[in-house]
């Protein structure tokens, strides 16, 4: 998508974009993967148990941000929430590149008909939507994190066909690759040896980019039920139980809500700082 | 408890006829009412479309029968005037109401009776027409005058005829009941938008009185929160049956408004599969009764709003017995016992939830008890209705749900070996079936031992009864306060 607009970018010297950019997505990721494995080890209250004598209590110094309806400490659940989205990110992000990438690299080899038959059937994926396959597979085969992570991860490796196939067309036309073919090489070790290396910049951009669709799908599947069960604490489920005190305790819908905005944030700050970073001739002019 | 509900019935029932009500600009009374209800109906036809919404929306309100349940449980005569029953129980004789007419005007006659119930059998694929099956012949004796003869005596049939089995249809109006009801009713269907609202405009030509509302709207939200909003904004009039019990407080301080708190006949129900590994052992099922805080599960999932009843029955039926909610009390260390006695240990259980908010909330809190005794429950959300009917309801591939058991009088149908619990026990079923045939006072006998046996031998752990709460306009009079039936009965409501 990015490589078509190439005519309208404005030039940069190379490596030294997206400084700012670069920096506040990583920043916020940091707090993110803080946040992630300091409750791996440690959490100021159990996020999973249910303590009826302290349900809704109000944000104070016991409790940093109060707790909910089933007197859970709020704190605790946002800070083991972000395992979930990390872990529903990484997962989902590795299914896509696992089976776009390579898909993309051989289309790209390949043009002509090969080429147009795969595309097409891509094109036909990538106009189904990923959070509608999630909550079809949650339907048959059951709702629950593996579901998420899989039918997620099947839902954006068309994007990342897209992007493997027009980087390895931009390559195939380098001249030592016209030598490596020349010279007999394998079509396997021209797609791994040459290709995969050039491309993998605009491959990490879009990792970058999908986590942070992959976060904020999680996050809408759970809230519809349809994600990670309970009591395991997701910032989607969060936002669900809390809809129903929203005029009761609004504070509740407030914090799963930060969580969600700054890792999806994070994500998308770091893509764009990585883009500008690896491949300053595609930053758009804004 | 309950004689102080019928009280206030009465009380607002006699206030109808007197209050002058709120008026519009022009001095004419108010007969506009909106209700904000949550399940919608996907078609108006409950002959072949099952679930509560239909029927909460049409019966006694489109659609009548002989007989109708009033809002304390009790068979009143509808479309009958009167009826008479044999010595031996097997010969009703109904004296029908003269000159009644269908809303298409065709006429209720004895031959409208044998045409509505006979045709039950072979075309209703819903909403229970097993429950006509004591039935062996209708007779048209004069076209006031119908005699139904049972094949068996049966106490439950009656009750059974109160509900949808029991609706008049007029074979002229047949071809559209999915879209177009034609009943004797107080209203007729004057429109219907899927999903979003149904429309009933009063029947000018009713039989008996024409209620006092003339335009009722039914609007159908998807979540409790909008409903309720709705309801302050006064976008709508009355909520029937509120599902998220936080959101009464608001209203209980509200002078604008009014909270009815009454009884339902939903029980929300810890199911067990009694025909799994985990759950076959009477113990272990038993461990799990004294394992759970049933306060605490309702204290938390509903906000403390319900009844504990330990049992599959309601106070609204005569064979309530209020002790067997202390049957188990929350005793974690008899439940520790009951389990090494059984010689479990590492017990770890498949407990599939509907993605329904009581259910996920209760679930949780079932969960951590559990846990508390080495019960190790794996939580996982399914799709309702879809993917939860056909996983737990019809292929029993679970060892622990929740879910609330909504129908009147539904215990018999749990008992079933067949159902989804598994509970197979030929003495309660065999009690079940001496019950239906015996008189009136034996019959709440033996349903009273075939239930009590059903929660000693804990064929499920009954959480709690769902309360039926309804927030209204506090100038509005009459609104049903129980729900004993899938009906909301609109012709009581008045200003």
């Amino acid at each position: 998508m990015t490589a078509i607009k190439s005519e309208t970018v404005t030039r940069r010297p190379a490596g030294h974009g997206g400084g700012a950019t670069l920096w506040a997505g990583l920043v916020l990721i940091g707090l993110v993967l803080l946040a992630a494995v300091v409750s791996v080890f440690w959490t100021p209250f159990d996020p999973e148990g249910v303590f009826s004598d302290s349900i809704l209590l109000p944000p104070g110094a016991e409790h940093l941000l109060g707790t909910d309806s089933f007197g859970r400490d709020v704190f605790s659940s946002i800070l083991r929430g972000a395992q979930i989205s990390l872990l529903v990110g990484t997962v989902a992000v590795g299914i896509a590149a696992v089976l776009g990438v390579p898909f993309g690299i051989v289309a790209g080899m390949n043009p002509g008909r090969l080429d147009q038959f795969m595309m097409r059937g891509n094109d036909i994926s990538l106009a189904f939507p990923a959070l509608l396959l999630a909550i079809i597979f949650g339907a048959i085969f059951g709702a629950g994190t593996v579901t998420a992570m899989v039918a997620l991860g099947i839902g954006t490796a068309p994007a990342f066909a897209l992007i493997a196939r027009s980087g390895t067309m931009q390559i195939m036309s380098r001249e030592y690759l016209q030598a490596a073919r020349a010279s007999g090489k394998s079509g396997l070790f021209i797609g791994l040896r040459h290709v995969l290396p050039n491309i993998s910049g605009m491959l990490i951009v879009q990792a970058s980019v999908s986590f942070g669709i992959a976060v904020l799908a999680e996050a809408a599947l759970s809230y519809l039920g349809l994600g990670t069960p309970p009591p395991t604490p997701s910032w989607g489920r969060m936002l669900q139980d809390a809809q129903g005190y929203l005029f009761i305790e609004p504070l509740l819908i407030v914090w799963p809500g930060i969580a969600i905005a700054v890792a999806v944030l994070g994500f998308n700050l770091l893509g764009d700082g990585l883009r500008d970073r690896f491949d300053p001739r595609m930053q758009v002019n804004r | 408890m309950f004689a102080s509900i019928a009280t206030i019935m009465v009380a607002s029932m006699a206030l109808v006829g007197c209050s002058s009500g709120s008026t519009t600009a022009e001095g004419e009374p108010d007969t506009s009412l909106t209700v904000g209800l949550l399940a919608t109906p996907g078609n108006l036809d409950y002959t072949t479309t099952a679930g509560a919404a239909i029927p909460q929306a049409l019966l006694y309100n489109v659609y009548e029968g002989l007989v109708k349940l009033d809002n304390d449980g009790t068979i009143i005569p509808l479309l009958a005037e009167s009826w008479t029953v044999s010595d031996d129980g097997l010969v009703y004789d109904f004296l029908l109401h003269d000159g009644v007419t269908f809303s298409d005007g065709s006429p209720f006659t004895a031959e409208s009776v044998k045409f509505s119930l006979e045709r039950v059998k072979d075309n209703w694929t819903a909403n229970g027409p097993a429950y006509l099956d004591p039935i062996a012949s209708i007779e048209v004796v004069s076209d006031t005058e119908a005699r139904i003869i049972l094949s068996k005596p049966s106490n439950s049939w009656l009750f059974n005829m109160s509900g949808p089995v029991g609706t008049m249809f007029t074979e002229s109006a047949l071809a559209d009941l999915a879209t177009a009801p034609v009943g004797t009713g107080p209203y007729t269907v004057s429109s219907f938008k899927t999903g979003d609202s149904l429309v009933l405009a009063a029947n000018a030509d009713y039989w008996g009185e024409v209620p006092y509302m003339t335009d009722v709207t039914l609007r159908y939200f998807t979540d409790a929160t909008a409903q309720t909003n709705a309801l302050l904004s006064g976008d709508i009039n009355l909520i029937s049956g509120i599902s998220q019990f936080q959101l009464v407080d608001q209203f209980k301080s509200n002078t604008d408004f009014q909270v009815l708190e009454g009884a339902s006949t939903g029980e929300v129900t810890l199911s067990m599969n009694n025909a799994s590994d985990a759950f076959s052992d009477v113990r272990v099922r038993q461990a799990v009764m004294y394992a759970i805080d049933r306060q605490a599960v309702m204290d938390t999932a509903n906000s403390g709003y319900g009844l504990l009843i330990g049992s599959m029955v309601p106070p609204t039926d005569p064979w309530y017995d209020e002790s067997l909610a202390d049957l188990y009390p929350y005793d974690p260390d008899q439940a520790t016992e009951l389990l090494a006695e059984a010689g479990v240990s590492d017990l770890t259980v498949a407990f599939k939830i509907p993605n329904l908010p009581y259910a996920v909330a209760g679930a949780q809190v079932v969960k951590d008890q559990l846990a508390k005794v080495g019960i190790t429950a794996d939580v996982t959300v399914l799709e309702f209705p879809a993917v939860w009917l056909d996983d737990v309801f019809s292929s029993h591939d679970y060892d622990m749900s929740l879910i609330m058991h909504s129908e009147p009088r539904d215990v018999n149908a749990f008992a079933a070996p067949t159902y989804y619990a598994g509970y197979d026990s030929p003495a309660v079923m065999a009690k079940f079936a001496e019950a239906d045939a015996a008189d009136a006072t034996t019959y709440v006998e033996l349903m009273k031992e075939a239930t009590t046996t059903m929660a000693e031998e804990a064929a499920a752990d009954w959480l709690y009864l769902q309360p039926a709460i309804s927030l209204a306009d506090a100038d509005l009079l009459g609104v049903p306060k129980n729900t004993p039936s899938l009906a909301l009965d609109l012709s009581t409501i008045a200003r």
